[in-house]
């Protein structure tokens, strides 16, 4: 084993270390020009792309090269067991990603916190083996979609996809990825066998084919829904894209302006003073709050949802917030240099969650700075250098955004809109809230927030649309209230809004396959912490969609048994793929159709040549 | 040694979609002496040996290889089978000494003696790349490396496929002369009669994925006879010819290859009209090629 390893680390040698190369070079270029610790999830998206595609082809090169009949033969015929070959094999690969892909990162890793002052936490140190493993996913994914048979080979890619997909962040990305590795990992030895393409023997192997298998299957089903919705579209006939939307539907009121959406809400108010506060809303200032759009940042996320670092204009300090520490660390913009450590408060104390610069609320001081960390609200007061609470919500909940509104600031948190006197706010008081509202529904289905200023308070408008075209959001509505400045909070008008989309197409990832849809929604979530901002009211399943599943999944069950009947297997074996199709549904009647070969005629007697 | 055959098929098929690639073959090949497997293309050979060698799965049937159920071969199965194929396929990018130690570590019965005997033949330097080798030179190479394995069986597909006639012979002679062969049962499949002709004790004809004929080649060769006829009138319809294989008529005179025809022909040959008769003998070549040529596909319109 050691030799076939060595022969074939010899075989990449050359190209392994070009590649480590320029990879180095690439990184050190662009470290030159920017801190790559602390870049957003694109940017590391874009170079997770790089070694994704790394990985892939090199297990497509490697296995193309010796998956050709002679060469496989005499790969596999010596006294070597398969699956130690292909442990040589997959070692050599593995090595060579390892030095290709994560020794550069892991010398850059190094270049940062040894050879500059810029922030190297635990994040860090873990990114090259995040690398790896989404390298060596890939490389197994390509060894298998080399080695098994080409009708599916390609479903292997479905892990990549999770991989992509996984909520997952920090340290439990990694565990998502390392699972995945593991997965295709074992798909690439079942796939690693003299006879390539025969249908795999064992129970695991099969289940190891076909459940990544079936997802594939299920993927293409929700593409071919995305190209019909490509044809809906070139209809004119898609409700997001008609010219003229719906009357009284989500898309109208997405594209209604604030002042329109707050006016569309107040439509159906029957409160007396309903006429006067139409006449203020077309009179005054409408201000908008929406709900931020990255997910909420946990401690040693790999990426930045949030930009983590503020710059002190005066002090020409750029001040980067360290997972590790918990504070914020400085850097002179002029000489480069490490200048001290920021937390909360006189003795700095450690921040009690990722903090992330906010909007500024229109502070005096233009370098001060507005910053939020869990449920707190703090500010970065430039003169004294120092960092304070200003407000806090009740604890567990979140502070999502906040917005100056005339003499107040609102508060979203992920349970209820607060506002408070900005004064008190800069004052450095704590001040309590003067007024609550608990928003009316679900956070994750919370479009946006119109807020106006009465004489004696707020009129505040709640859009609940933010996932109105998908099953997972609350059936979509507007609520408008009224908070007077003594804190009371008036219901003023519930308007139902139409969904616009037709339950077939919202529901379009469930009744293909509810269990995929399960398995999928587990995947995707795995190891994921929770996130404030996916928070929704999920409707019931419509009575419609919950019988086109049963109907498919009764046709899947009578298809598959027909299927299996025409396949050499047992009964036992025939029956079990029919109740997997029952239940599983499309996916699993076209993973029978492509994972086992309709069974052979009976050769007939042979033909005998008239001179033998 | 026992004397279970070394390789045994039991009405074995192989389908490729409406194709029988193997076709109900039943096969028994003894332990000891050289088997030479011949056919045109398309024959089934290349498709026996991948199936033999639990590298295809047959479509039904039965195959054992020294004993052993070709789908569950072992490594030490594995140790006693030597394969070489027509394409040489070796590491181009290792040397040639470190493909030799490889080897010598995974094979427990390694002749060194074998290889360097071997090796001998061909002017190979170990430092040298198996990419900057001849083709002649990898095929010595190849050929050295697996009779150092000293194995039970050794299969050979087509080795000299597209080598010159000075590497051909020198292929051949080590073959022939090494001493490594002399406990093992070899198994030659080529498509080059003369090369037959040499090294085989036993002649196999393969046709259609099924077994044709398997006798020692002299005695096949026996079977085939040339007569050439001077029929001044007409000859007989060629649907009415015993055994016909080929007819041709040259210079006036009528030429049959025919299988299986004792002097009896010669009486059919008079019957006929015929005038003079001579009976010329065939060369295996000869023999073989108007024997598969019998089935072999022609335009319409030939």
């Amino acid at each position: 084993m050691r030799d076939l390893l060595k022969a074939e680390w010899q075989r990449y040698r050359t190209w392994v270390l070009l590649y480590a190369l320029a990879h180095l070079l690439v990184l050190a270029f662009f470290m030159r020009i920017a801190d790559l610790g602390q870049q957003p999830l694109n940017v590391r998206r874009l170079f997770g792309a790089g070694y994704l595609v790394t990985g892939l082809l090199l297990g497509l090169h490697q296995m193309g090269t010796w998956r050709r009949p002679n060469q496989w033969l005499n790969l596999l015929h010596r006294p070597v067991a398969p699956r130690r070959i292909a442990l040589a094999l997959f070692a050599a690969g593995g090595l060579a990603l390892l030095v290709a892909v994560v020794l550069p990162l892991f010398l850059a890793v190094a270049w940062q916190a040894f050879g500059s002052a810029r922030i190297v936490d635990l994040r860090h140190v873990l990114l090259p083996i995040g690398a790896e493993w989404v390298a060596l996913c890939a490389y197994f994914v390509g060894v298998y979609g080399m080695l098994a048979d080409r009708h599916y080979s390609a479903s292997a890619l479905v892990l990549l996809l999770w991989i992509v997909l996984a909520r997952a962040s920090g340290p439990a990305a990694l565990a998502v990825q390392a699972v995945a590795t593991a997965i295709a990992f074992a798909m690439a030895m079942v796939a690693f066998r003299p006879d390539l393409g025969a249908p795999p023997r064992s129970v695991l192997a099969t289940c190891l084919v076909a459940v990544p298998l079936q997802v594939a299957v299920y993927t293409l089903i929700l593409v071919a829904g995305f190209v019909v919705e490509m044809g809906w579209i070139m209809l004119g006939t898609h409700p997001g894209n008609m010219p003229v939307p719906p009357a009284g539907g989500v898309t109208e009121i997405v594209r209604l302006s604030p002042r329109d959406r707050m006016l569309a809400g107040l439509k159906d108010a029957t409160s007396p003073e309903a006429p006067l506060w139409r006449e203020q809303v077309a009179l005054s200032e409408v201000r908008t709050l929406e709900r931020a759009v990255a997910p909420t940042t946990h401690r040693q996320d790999m990426s930045n949802g949030s930009p983590m670092a503020f710059d002190d204009s005066d002090a020409r300090i750029q001040w980067t917030f360290s997972h590790d520490r918990m504070r914020y660390e400085g850097t002179s913009v002029v000489t480069g240099l490490h200048v001290g450590e920021l937390g909360v408060g006189a003795n700095d104390a450690p921040f009690p969650a990722v903090a992330t610069p906010a909007p500024n609320l229109g502070h005096p001081e233009k370098s001060d700075t507005i910053i939020v960390a869990g449920n707190t609200l703090y500010r970065y007061i430039a003169s004294t250098k120092r960092i304070v609470p200003r407000l806090a919500l009740p604890a567990g909940e979140h502070l999502l955004t906040t917005s100056a509104i005339g003499g107040s600031v609102a508060v979203l948190g992920d349970r209820a809109l607060y506002f408070y006197d900005s004064r008190h706010l800069l004052n450095g008081d704590m001040p309590a809230p003067r007024q609550r509202l608990a928003i009316p529904g679900h956070n994750g289905d919370l479009g946006t927030i119109e807020v106006v200023e009465l004489v004696d308070g707020y009129l505040i408008s709640f859009a609940f649309t933010a996932q109105a075209h998908d099953m997972r959001g609350a059936s979509p509505f507007q609520s408008v209230w009224r908070v007077d400045d003594q804190g009371h909070t008036t219901l003023v008008a519930t308007r139902t809004l139409m969904a616009d989309y037709p339950p077939v197409y919202r529901y379009r990832a469930w009744w293909p396959s509810p269990a995929i849809h399960a398995l999928r929604e587990a995947s995707v979530g795995l190891f994921a912490t929770d996130d404030p901002q996916d928070d929704n009211d999920t409707p019931p399943i419509p009575s419609s969609v919950r019988t086109l599943a049963f109907m498919l999944m009764g046709a899947s069950f009578l298809v598959g048994l027909w299927l299996a009947s025409r396949r050499t297997m047992s009964v036992r074996t025939r029956l079990a793929w029919a109740f997997v199709c029952g239940i599983v549904g499309v996916p699993a009647v076209a993973c029978l159709w492509l994972m086992l070969p309709a069974a052979e005629p009976e050769p007939g007697p042979r033909t005998e040549p008239a001179h033998a | 040694m026992n004397d279970d055959p070394v390789i045994r098929t039991v009405g074995l098929c192989k389908r490729y979609g409406g194709k029988l690639a193997i076709d109900h073959l039943d096969l028994e090949i003894a332990r000891g002496s050289i088997h030479a497997i011949v056919g045109a293309n398309g024959a089934g050979k290349s498709t026996l040996f991948r199936i033999l060698l639990g590298f295809l799965p047959a479509s039904s049937g039965e195959a054992f290889i020294l004993g052993r159920d070709c789908r569950s071969l072992t490594p030490a199965d594995r140790e006693r089978i030597g394969f070489v194929n027509e394409e040489h396929t070796l590491p181009g990018w290792m040397s040639v000494d470190a493909v030799t130690a490889m080897q010598r570590r995974q094979y427990r019965h390694w002749n060194q003696d074998a290889f360097d005997e071997t090796i001998g033949h061909y002017n190979v330097i170990g430092t040298q790349k198996v990419s900057q080798l001849s083709r002649g030179e990898r095929a010595g190479f190849n050929l050295a490396l697996t009779l150092a394995q000293q194995p039970e069986l050794l299969v050979f597909d087509e080795p000299t496929l597209g080598l010159d006639v000075v590497a051909k012979r020198a292929f051949l002679e080590t073959l022939l002369y090494s001493n490594a062969t002399r406990n093992c049962t070899v198994v030659y499949c080529s498509h080059q009669m003369e090369e037959i002709e040499r090294v085989a004790d036993n002649l196999i004809i393969m046709e259609r994925g099924a077994l044709r004929n398997m006798s020692p080649p002299d005695d096949f060769r026996s079977r085939v006879a040339h007569w050439v006829a001077d029929i001044p009138f007409r000859g007989p319809d060629l649907r009415l010819v015993p055994g016909l294989l080929e007819a041709q008529r040259l210079d006036g005179l009528y030429h049959y290859l025919v299988l299986d025809q004792g002097e009896a022909f010669a009486d059919f040959l008079h019957a006929c009209g015929a005038r003079d008769i001579h009976h010329l003998p065939v060369s295996l070549d000869r023999a073989v090629n108007g024997f598969l040529a019998k089935h072999h596909a022609t335009p319409r319109a030939a």
